[in-house]
């Protein structure tokens, strides 16, 4: 047999290639990435063979007859021969632009991409001087399509290349774009042929990112060099992390595009980390600290604002003690200004009454996979889901609320991988699923030991990864064994034999991979039900390798890291307990203070105490908890109690109304440091343009105010934070800044700079893994109200919104979704007699609101769905105060509601 | 190609087939409505862009040809029997004329004259039978004399019976693969390329599912061999497809026939429902443990559909766009599984090469070009026809013995289609029918559809012909086959209508990017034909050309 040597020639000269590479690649790595000259062929996508352009001459012996080849879909063979420059080469090339050149218009220095158009550069490269066809038919009088707020087209300068239906097909997944007709007159075209405005485009920008020419583009001339300034940084609208690159003019953010070569996002994003960035400059931003003086908030300057936190802290601390005072973090700072925060609550103040806005969506994630595992994070890493035979989604929308990891996902459905899905109601995903579980909200457990009922009855479990690495499984085994299937079935409204399908697709899929999101975690059995997630997956061996584990869809983009640096009441940075003597002695070691012993308040908790005259003084940063946090008017009721409120924002809030010190702060374009995403990778947060005059870096905020509170604190710099940190949090030992580099690290970093991609490999972190039992318990909020509200809200988010909205409300997103609208089952519709036009008043125990509706079977009868996002709304007005047993989570997803129709 | 929508395109199997749907849906209006394009998408998973999009390719289903009621014939056999002129004139006695379209080709090119209406191909008609040949309900089904050279002909006898497979079946899947390779048959779509090793590599890849797809898409103007085979040797057809499922492990067989064979489309679905009842189409086949079945897809009008992995990306409900390869359809073709395509003539041998033996087989013919070749020759010659020749057998004997030398005066004979050779008169005599005499000669064999060029007939013109065709039917994929083909045309329209003389060196680059660079056959090919035009007919077309020193 011969042996593979892997070895090609290029002009006679040997170079070694890697399997399955194919020439362009091949010549790109060797002779540098434009050397050869393609108008068709993109990173991002599969190699297509169109353009013809990167034609190369091959022969497969030394002077063996030589045949042209386009190099992008030709394999290396062994021993071959390339030349990729003869003169027949350089003639052909020249020969083919020529041709498209007699279709373009030669417009090139009014052309917004004039300076980075590839055919420009493709023209030049050639080495085209004239055109020497006679003018003849083409479709240069084809019109602009501007009719949308982010998107434009021009298809006179489209040289049919594909590249944008490509990326619509193999990047987005959404096929929104085609090629219309044949031959020379073929065209691109919007769904059916449309304009972008009333397509169906999800406004991704992969198109305009893959296009070579302006003729697809959007309304930030994103490929014009007008920038003098390039940027890498990191999204914050959700927890993929996704990479940006930033373009920048005289300080001033002109367009935003994705990394090639990123990791996480490779030429790619959602609307909102690519076109929604306006907020930074929105007029509406707070510019100067205020001070509530005679009942209204008045301008002041920083150093009055200090005193006044500064003075009123510490008379309120030796009063009433430091635990009269609380902060909330925010898991959309970086991961050194949350350290900070909890630090200077810890130490200056004295007090663990620190928390974030992890406590309403993964507190649970993070509470229920540590009793599992002993880690409160993902096992995977998102790229396994390449190496995955199955994907099971519970209680998410990832292509509404991580559109990138959504997008991954769906292509690799659509490519032929199994998908079950666990929700209440039918998602974007859901058509293309094998199994969709459509439960009654508040039944995820249900469901689950269903599942797990199945898997071992059908003697289905990996019984030799449970007796090596798990434990208490005997008493889990008999507890699920004693179910009756029935009286589950009926609990979760969803057909056993459906539930039995699904459980032997899991079990029986080589590797299988879990995604869950808020519809998990925000329920009263929400950490119960994480930990019922790390059962089946226990159960069935995908922990530890690639493709599987339990991999949560972190909501905001910094969630994972907030708690890593100790955002949460009763764990310090790096998740030491804090009621531990050892735990208290290492921090003291750290930062040279005694360490207050108690768990603080978790933020229901801090509510309920401020009501009660307990808490003093609450300081928040970036989370608007009137509008976000369920039971609005209870939330009110808080705010109104304290003595001090700091709010620390970009702009005004529902929260901020209640303020007696607002904090104006930067926005992650102008600040440094590093966000961890989803699946613990630490990434380069790099600031993009200076803080807006008259703002600080939450950063330097907390920093200020500890040295103005006597505590010694380095000014912020990310690089030195970062230093402090890793001394403190075990798992970010071998973090530096300067060496993360374009793709970041992910969590455990060791020292010398190794990250890991799986965790809980060979064993898990709290030595064995463990099986719990939960059975199932209706939610509260059920048991009292359900008689009189009938109806089960349930909430989620809209792509174009984050969270509260302000900040994708203050950008073009609001044109093309600008209202919370409320989904009803036609049946429940009629019921009411209510028609697509007619508002509804929908109310609970605690309040009501009124909105605009849409009759659809996305839910089921008897259930209600609607988002969050619009302050006129105020969603939470209705929803309830009952929480996760364990962590407090709120229960968002079940709220007993009834609905009539507004007569007008 | 979107391996999505491949992939998404499978979810429903073979029996619901997206493209399938598309004419069907397509068939009774002539186009396919906005409402049925947005249910097949949510049906199929796929945006509605996608679904339209394929739609919008051919020439049945495209919106510009909602409303058409006839089309008429504008191949080469037609055009060069200058008889489409007066039928035009003809059927606007008949229809508005808005209701006329332009169809490529019915394959009636022994008579000409070729339309469809109504579903019906017609050819040949004189002017008084236009008034009544709507109520010609019988179909317009021509004569043409089949003969053969062979005294046991391989392609034009009469079937002999399915109970072959009983004895055949009780054989190993290797056993039979040996005797195709044995036989050292050659795929007939054109290429020639070993039938047995393409199956031995289809065979070698496991798979779950693996597909025989026989590709009765023959619209090259000239040829009706195929045809010939569809409508009067469909069993041979449908056996030699079953023999192929059962060497490579498939249990499926399509014939993608083209709706411009309407008759072919009948005769083979009446052959498939007739096995189908017998006892030889089925589950555990003569309890051989062989399932197998058929599935006749019905073509929309896209000449690109008989290049195979267009043909496949049309299946599959895509747009019939050509793909790169590799990976080859053996490996990866319809819904990116194994999948055997070839042509109807090369599955028609399978039964004597199985009855005869492969070596047996291989002494018919040449070396090289084993067994027999059908020729179809067109309206010039005095006999036209279908005719079985021996491989090795002279061309001239084609012309002469079985065609009766040609009607009118004839300059040269285009063999192969429009992407086959020129052949000047004076070089009839110097080629055989085999793949080796016309590869030396400069020419290819094809299929081996013979059209014959009059004395009369422009050969700008006819060089004009084959860049308008090639851009009618391009793709639209690669950019020298969608740019060049029309930028040829048009200077060719130039050079003949206007004060314009095209510069040679123009010209040379124009066809070498084509053949050198063009993903297909198509664009890759038409330089052929040309080329040897301007060799061969340099004097008569110096007129066009800036005349250079030569230096």
């Amino acid at each position: 047999m011969i042996s593979k040597r892997n070895i090609a020639y290029v002009n006679g000269v040997s170079h070694t290639f890697e399997d399955g590479e194919n020439v362009l690649s091949f010549l790109k790595r060797i002779n540098g990435k434009n050397s050869v000259p393609t108008l068709c062929d993109a990173p991002q996508l599969e190699a297509f063979g169109s353009c013809r352009v990167c034609s190369i001459e091959m022969s497969f012996t030394k002077d063996g007859p030589k045949k042209v080849v386009a190099s992008c879909h030709t394999p290396l063979v062994d021993g071959a021969h390339i030349f990729p420059e003869t003169k027949k080469i350089q003639r052909l090339r020249k020969n083919i632009v020529e041709l498209v050149l007699t279709d373009h218009p030669l417009d090139c220095l009014t052309c917004e991409v004039n300076g980075n158009c590839e055919l420009q550069d493709v023209a030049a490269q050639v080495g085209i001087r004239e055109q020497r066809y006679p003018a003849g038919k083409n479709h240069l009088d084809r019109k602009k399509d501007l009719s949308h707020p982010y998107m434009t087209s021009d298809l006179s300068k489209c040289i049919n290349c594909y590249r944008c239906v490509r990326a619509c097909d193999e990047v987005q997944g959404e096929f929104v774009l085609s090629m219309f007709g044949r031959g020379f007159d073929s065209r691109i075209i919007k769904s059916m042929d449309t304009t972008f405005e009333d397509s169906s485009c999800v406004s991704c920008g992969a198109c305009s990112q893959a296009c070579p020419t302006s003729a697809i583009s959007d309304v930030f001339f994103s490929k014009g060099i007008e920038a003098t300034k390039k940027v890498k940084t990191i999204c914050t609208y959700c927890g993929v992390g996704c990479n940006l690159e930033v373009n920048v003019k005289n300080d001033e953010i002109l367009s935003i595009r994705a990394p090639e070569d990123s990791e996480v996002n490779p030429s790619h994003t959602c609307l909102k980390g690519r076109y929604a960035f306006k907020f930074y400059k929105h007029p509406d931003r707070l510019r100067t600290p205020l001070i509530r003086r005679n009942g209204k908030l008045k301008p002041a300057s920083w150093d009055e604002a200090y005193d006044y936190i500064a003075d009123k802290l510490k008379t309120l601390g030796e009063n009433f003690g430091p635990d009269s005072i609380a902060g909330i973090s925010s898991a959309r700072c970086t991961n050194e200004e949350n350290y900070l925060m909890q630090k200077f609550i810890r130490v200056v103040v004295g007090t663990n009454n620190i928390d974030c806005c992890a406590r309403v969506c993964h507190a649970p994630t993070a509470l229920g996979m540590q009793k599992s595992f002993g880690t409160g994070a993902a096992t995977n890493s998102i790229k396994d889901l390449k190496e995955t035979d199955l994907v099971l989604i519970v209680g998410a929308n990832p292509t509404q609320g991580h559109p990138v990891t959504g997008a991954k996902i769906k292509q690799e459905i659509m490519k032929g991988k199994t998908l079950i899905i666990i929700d209440p109601r039918k998602i974007e995903l859901s058509p293309f699923a094998q199994h969709h579980l459509q439960l009654r909200p508040g039944t995820n457990v249900a469901v689950l030991n269903m599942m797990a009922y199945y898997i071992i009855e059908a003697n289905l479990q990996d019984q030799a990864f449970i007796d090596e690495r798990c434990e208490n499984f005997d008493l889990f085994i008999n507890e699920i064994k004693a179910l009756d299937m029935d009286e589950q079935e009926a609990i979760c409204g969803v057909d056993k034999k459906e539930v039995r399908a699904a459980a032997l697709a899991y079990a029986k899929a080589s590797k299988a991979m879990e995604f869950h999101g808020l519809g998990v975690t925000e329920h009263s059995q929400g950490s119960k039900t994480v930990m019922l997630l790390a059962n089946l997956a226990m159960l069935t061996g995908n922990i530890g390798k690639p493709g599987v584990g339990i991999n949560p869809l972190r909501g905001q983009n910094n969630v994972q890291g907030a708690a890593d640096m100790g955002v949460q009441p009763h764990q310090g940075a790096g998740y030491f307990d804090v009621t531990t003597s050892e735990s208290q002695a290492y921090y003291k070691v750290h930062y040279g203070v005694d360490m207050p012993e108690n768990i603080g308040f978790k933020i229901p908790e801090m509510f309920e105490a401020a009501v009660e005259k307990k808490l003093k003084a609450l300081w928040i940063i970036g989370e608007d908890v009137v509008q976000t946090d369920p039971n609005s008017n209870f939330v009110k009721k808080a705010m109104e109690s304290l003595e001090l409120l700091v709010v620390q924002e970009l702009f005004e809030t529902e929260t901020s109304k209640y303020a007696h010190v607002v904090l104006p702060a930067s926005s992650f374009f102008e600040k440094s440091g590093t966000f961890t995403n989803s699946e613990r990778r630490i990434q380069r947060v790099n600031n993009v343009v200076e803080p807006l005059s008259g703002t600080k870096p939450d950063g330097e905020i907390i920093v200020d105010i500890m040295n103005r509170m006597g505590f010694e604190q380095k000014p912020y710099k990310p690089d030195t934070m970062l230093e402090e940190i890793s001394q403190v949090v075990p798992f970010f030992k071998g973090v530096v800044w300067d060496e993360l580099g374009d793709m970041g690290k992910q969590w455990p970093v060791l020292e010398g700079g190794q990250d890991t991609k799986i965790i809980h490999v060979d064993s898990f972190k709290r030595g064995k893994g463990k099986f719990q039992f939960f059975n199932w318990k209706e939610s509260q909020e059920l048991v009292d109200n359900k008689e009189e509200y009938p109806y089960v809200l349930t909430t989620g988010r809209l792509l174009e919104h984050y969270n509260c909205g302000t900040m994708t409300r203050r950008t073009s997103n609001l044109k093309i979704k600008d209202e919370d609208i409320l989904m009803i089952n036609p049946k429940d519709a009629n019921d009411k007699g209510i028609s697509e036009e007619d508002q509804v008043k929908l109310f609970s125990a605690r309040g009501e609101v009124i909105l605009n509706i849409h009759i659809t079977d996305e839910v089921k009868p008897g259930v209600l769905y609607t988002t969050f996002h619009f302050p006129e709304l105020m969603i939470n007005q209705i929803t309830s105060n009952t929480h996760d047993e364990e962590s407090m989570c709120p229960e968002y997803k079940v709220t007993s509601v009834g609905f009539e129709k507004v007569i007008l | 190609m979107s391996k999505n929508i491949s992939s998404l395109s499978s979810r429903q199997g073979i029996e619901n087939n997206l493209f399938d749907r598309l004419v069907e849906k397509g068939e009774a209006t002539g186009t396919v409505s906005d409402q049925d394009i947005q249910s097949l998408a949510t049906e199929f998973l796929l945006g509605e862009g996608s679904v339209l999009s394929a739609a919008s390719f051919y020439d049945f289903l495209k919106r510009e040809n909602q409303g058409k009621k006839a089309y008429v014939c504008n191949g080469t056999a037609c055009l060069v029997a200058g008889t489409q002129k007066e039928l035009k004139e003809n059927l606007k006695s008949q229809f508005k004329e808005d209701e006329l379209g332009e169809i490529c080709c019915l394959g009636r090119c022994h008579e000409a004259g070729a339309f469809q209406a109504g579903g019906i191909n017609y050819s040949g008609l004189k002017t008084k039978d236009f008034k009544d040949f709507k109520n010609h309900t019988k179909s317009g089904r021509e004569e043409y004399p089949i003969k053969s050279n062979l005294k046991d002909p391989l392609l034009t006898g009469k079937f002999k019976g399915y109970d072959l497979l009983e004895n055949v079946l009780a054989q190993t899947p290797d056993s039979l693969l040996q005797e195709i390779k044995d036989s050292q048959l050659r795929g007939r779509g054109g290429a020639g390329f070993p039938a047995g090793i393409k199956w031995e590599t289809c065979k070698n890849f496991s798979s779950d599912k693996k597909f025989i797809v026989c590709n009765a898409d023959e619209g090259d103007p000239g040829a009706y061999t195929d045809r010939y085979l569809l409508e009067e040797q469909p069993e041979l057809v449908l056996f030699g497809m079953m023999i192929a499922g059962y060497i490579c492990g498939a249990d499926t067989g399509i014939l993608y026939i083209r709706m411009e064979y309407p008759d072919s489309l009948r005769i083979i679905n009446d052959a498939v429902k007739k096995l189908e009842d017998s006892a030889w189409l089925g589950e555990n086949i003569c309890g051989s443990g062989f399932n197998f079945r058929f599935k006749v897809i019905k073509g929309a009008g896209a000449y690109i559909c008989g290049e195979e992995t267009a043909l496949l990306a049309s299946l599959e409900g895509q747009r019939p766009e050509v793909r790169v390869r590799p990976p080859f359809p053996a490996e990866s073709g319809l819904f990116l599984k194994p999948t055997i395509v070839n042509n109807v003539e090369t599955f028609a041998f399978i039964y004597n090469i199985l009855e005869k033996g492969g070596a047996n087989f291989a002494k018919v013919g040449t070396a090289k070009s084993t067994g027999s070749k059908l020729v179809s020759l067109d309206s010039t010659f005095n006999t036209p026809g279908v005719y079985e020749v021996e491989m090795g057998t002279a061309l001239n004997v084609v012309i002469n013995e079985f065609g009766g030398g040609f009607k009118i005066p004839v300059k040269a004979i285009q063999v192969g289609g429009p992407l086959g050779g020129v052949i000047p008169d004076h070089m009839f005599d110097s080629l055989t029918i085999d793949f080796e005499s016309f590869k030396e000669g400069g020419f290819l064999l094809g299929h081996a559809g013979i059209v014959g060029i009059p004395e009369s007939f422009s050969m700008a013109e006819y060089i004009e012909h084959l860049f308008e065709f090639t851009a009618a039917e391009s793709c639209g994929k690669c950019f020298p086959c969608r740019l060049g083909s029309v930028r040829g045309q048009e200077l060719m329209e130039k050079s003949r209508h206007e004060n314009y003389k095209i510069d040679p060196e123009l010209m040379n680059d124009l066809l070498e990017a084509l053949e050198e660079t063009s993903l297909c056959a198509l664009g890759g090919g038409v330089p052929l034909p040309i080329k040897n035009i301007l060799h061969y007919f340099e004097p008569e077309l110096e007129e066009f050309f800036i005349q250079k020193e030569k230096s």
